[in-house]
């Protein structure tokens, strides 16, 4: 685990908007800055802080993180309109939500921009596992193409569309566990929102009780 | 930031190392008297505000604790033990150091003392008893891990809880001193 946990002053390198309320941002690495897939860092700007996982791979240069608006938020509404080449403040690396081998299928649960952590291992060649990724509409399936090369199984699961495109469930990913999951032990890692966390955490508990569960939880 | 997530609601809780285990488990059990040592070390801390640096070492101790957390929350076998930071040797001379501070300047004990004296002291031994009640609780369920030979690393947190509990007596005598209070024998 890397938990040499240190601030560090980094520059805006890039912005790429992935649908019309998320987008990415690219930092400057740390020389010397290292983390495990599926860690997080503090990001700050003047006043405004927020915990961000990370979806860049460590072998990449750039520290990549994927940014939601969100009604009331402050950070996110600088980070969307800052201009390239502001230092921003980051500390870290933090959490322990990294993957962990074993011999149980591992199940990948995210909703929104929780699947940041999945994407970082991912990117680091983690494969085999399965992914349920809940959003509202397929715009915010923003890295499809990665986790359809990469997971055995990946399953977008959306509540609001009206049209489903191939390979997609309607509804949410509680549902998609409790009608198409077969019984038996699995490695669950959960990241996203209060309520799906414990939604499945408790239909893990009736339904998959041999499991583990690892989660991260938004705020 | 919501501190309830709703995982517990139904009586069973998670382990840091992903297993999903009844809250009346002699683990949870365990690690609840660890909170209580904990909790209890910051009222005698608050008791203490003074005495700058025995707060501060209080303190430490505190933060001794939540690493011990982390360990009783952690199967021995699992991947998760390898991103844990060990409670190092260190930590145990400390407190031994500590113990040694103490009773230099403290009058050699000929009997039994009564638990109390100045509030000071008396929560300390409150606090000291809850410790052998957690060391206690930790014996009893590493035992189930003894068997299979996966105890090594609870090892070092059983002689730092036994070293704690002594922290804890000596710490009361030297509150009753800097009180000006004196320890009292037991007379049967």
């Amino acid at each position: 685990m890397k938990n040499h946990v240190s601030s560090y002053t980094v520059d805006l390198l890039k912005r790429r908007w992935l649908s019309d309320k998320s987008f990415e941002i690219a930092l400057s690495a740390p020389p010397r800055f290292e983390f495990e897939p599926g860690q997080r860092i503090l990001l700050r700007l003047g006043e405004h802080e927020r915990d961000y996982s990370i979806v860049s791979s460590p072998r990449e240069s750039d520290l990549t993180l994927c940014i939601r608006m969100v009604a009331g938020g402050k950070l996110s509404v600088l980070l969307s309109v800052a201009d390239i080449g502001t230092s921003l403040s980051i500390n870290g690396p933090h959490g322990y939500f990294t993957y962990k081998p074993s011999r149980r299928p591992a199940v990948f649960v995210a909703t929104g921009t929780g699947i940041a952590p999945f994407c970082s291992m991912a990117r680091s060649g983690i494969t085999g596992f399965t992914l349920l990724h809940g959003v509202g509409l397929p715009d915010d399936l923003y890295y499809a193409s990665l986790f359809q090369q990469n997971a055995k199984k990946y399953v977008p699961c959306l509540t609001e569309a009206k049209e489903l495109p191939n390979f997609t469930f309607k509804g949410k990913v509680t549902e998609y566990i409790d009608q198409h999951l077969a019984p038996g032990a699995y490695d669950f890692y959960l990241c996203g929102r209060n309520e799906m966390i414990r939604d499945v955490t408790l239909l893990i508990d009736e339904r998959f009780p041999e499991s583990l569960v690892y989660t991260e939880q938004f705020y | 930031m919501k501190i309830y997530t709703g995982t517990g609601d139904r009586g069973k809780t998670s382990l840091f190392s992903g297993e999903r285990i009844s809250k009346a488990d002699a683990r949870i059990d365990a690690y609840g008297d660890l909170d209580e040592l904990n909790s209890l070390l910051g009222a005698l801390a608050s008791h203490l505000s003074a005495h700058e640096m025995l707060v501060a070492e209080l303190q430490q101790i505190q933060c001794d604790l939540f690493l011990a957390g982390s360990w009783l929350a952690t199967r021995p076998d699992a991947p998760s033990m390898g991103s844990l930071r060990e409670i190092s040797p260190q930590r145990i001379e400390f407190l031994e150091k500590a113990i040694d501070r103490f009773e230099k300047d403290l009058p050699v004990l000929k009997a039994f003392i009564l638990p109390g004296g100045h509030i000071t002291a008396a929560w300390a031994h409150v606090v000291r008893t809850v410790c052998r009640r957690c060391e206690r609780k930790v014996v009893l369920f590493i035992n189930e891990f003894m068997k299979e030979k996966t105890a090594a690393p609870y090892q070092r947190l059983l002689i730092y809880l036994n070293r704690l509990s002594d922290y804890l007596f000596a710490l009361a005598r030297k509150c009753n001193q800097l009180h000006g209070v004196s320890d009292k024998p037991w007379r049967p």
